[in-house]
């Protein structure tokens, strides 16, 4: 999936897949923080985004 | 082609007439002579009308799935690359080997039928036809990989050098570049869907670009829309596409689709290769991607 999306031309980072159980809530939140920091990092995406 | 054409009549009438068959997938001759489209023979009487000639470039093996919730016997003629097309079915359970009867034949290559039909139309400034078409000239499995009978003398494979040459060539220029060129060919898209349909790799039952209100993707013939469209299409192509090159080849937009399942080719074969789709058949063997290993890697996900 990042392969394909780096492929097109999109920044790979956007996308992320991680395996969070129920009971992992510290996990999920440094996850979701790395996500945040890392897409703020990008910058905002103009890509995909056509018409919308 | 003739003689290949004779014996595929005589064995569709024998299968036919034993009752071994109910169905015989091959082609039939349309109005013009370029024009050679599926036909489905259901008794002895149909079988004159089969042909096969230069232009029986459509992959049959795709129309398996029209069956697979019959129990119908059904024959069928293929070629190198339809029968890797089969051998990808029978590894996604989508048909039982027992029902089938495969005549394989060794192709010479085919012709273009879109490239014939425009230079006759009229409309269009006629090009110099090449000797077959541009899928075949880098044909690397024009030998039926499955088969119970083999009809035609067998063929070397084609120079394959420039298999990933495009692939490259893209990896090569950077993100914005690569951004450009792919919102420059999808947004050509008009979203008719012939690239799902002429392909046998594309077998979900309902699929998600059919529903009337899909989540996560849209039915648009937007930009952003298209684009989801062949991302979706090319990852559920990973590791089943067989490179018939069938959905460039029905592009009504000559959109090159080939780029973005070569890629995934190229990737599958890296992550989990070597490997090559469809090549060989082996009762309950499973291919990359329908199994789970602990050492799968994961980095690309």
């Amino acid at each position: 999936m990042k392969s394909l999306m780096e492929y097109i031309g999109i920044e790979p980072e956007r996308y992320q897949t991680a395996w969070i159980s129920g009971a992992e809530g510290i996990k999920f939140k440094e996850t979701m923080e790395n996500l945040v920091s890392d897409i703020t990092r990008l910058g905002p995406n103009r890509k995909l985004r056509d018409m919308r | 082609m003739k003689a290949i054409e004779n014996k595929i009549k005589e064995i569709a009438a024998r299968l036919l007439q034993s009752g071994e068959v109910n169905i015989f997938l091959a082609w039939e001759k349309g109005d013009y002579e370029y024009q050679s489209k599926p036909y489905f023979a259901r008794s002895v009487d149909e079988v004159d009308k089969i042909v096969f000639d230069q232009y029986c470039i459509h992959n049959l093996s795709n129309s398996l799935l029209k069956f697979r919730d019959s129990s119908d016997k059904i024959g069928l003629v293929v070629k190198g690359c339809d029968s890797r097309g089969i051998v990808r079915l029978l590894q996604d359970n989508q048909i039982e080997r027992s029902r089938l009867y495969i005549v394989g034949v060794a192709c010479p290559g085919m012709k273009d039928p879109l490239l014939a039909m425009k230079n006759n139309s009229g409309l269009f400034k006629p090009e110099t036809e090449p000797e077959v078409a541009a899928k075949c000239q880098t044909c690397r499995y024009p030998n039926p990989v499955i088969y119970d009978e083999l009809l035609g003398d067998e063929q070397t494979p084609r120079p394959q050098d420039t298999r990933y040459a495009q692939v490259d060539a893209i990896e090569q220029m950077t993100a914005d570049e690569r951004y450009k060129f792919f919102e420059d060919t999808l947004s050509k898209c008009i979203r008719c869907y012939a690239c799902r349909q002429a392909c046998v790799a594309c077998n979900c039952r309902l699929c998600i670009f059919d529903e009337m209100r899909p989540q996560w993707v849209g039915r648009e013939t937007s930009l952003s829309d298209n684009m989801m469209y062949h991302l979706v299409r090319a990852s559920h192509m990973a590791g089943r596409c067989i490179e018939c090159g069938e959905c460039e080849r029905v592009c009504p937009v000559n959109i090159p689709l080939m780029l973005i399942n070569r890629k995934l080719i190229k990737d599958v074969d890296k992550f989990f290769g070597p490997y090559d789709a469809g090549i060989k058949y082996e009762e309950g063997s499973k291919p990359p991607l329908s199994l789970y290993q602990e050492n799968d890697p994961d980095n690309f996900i």
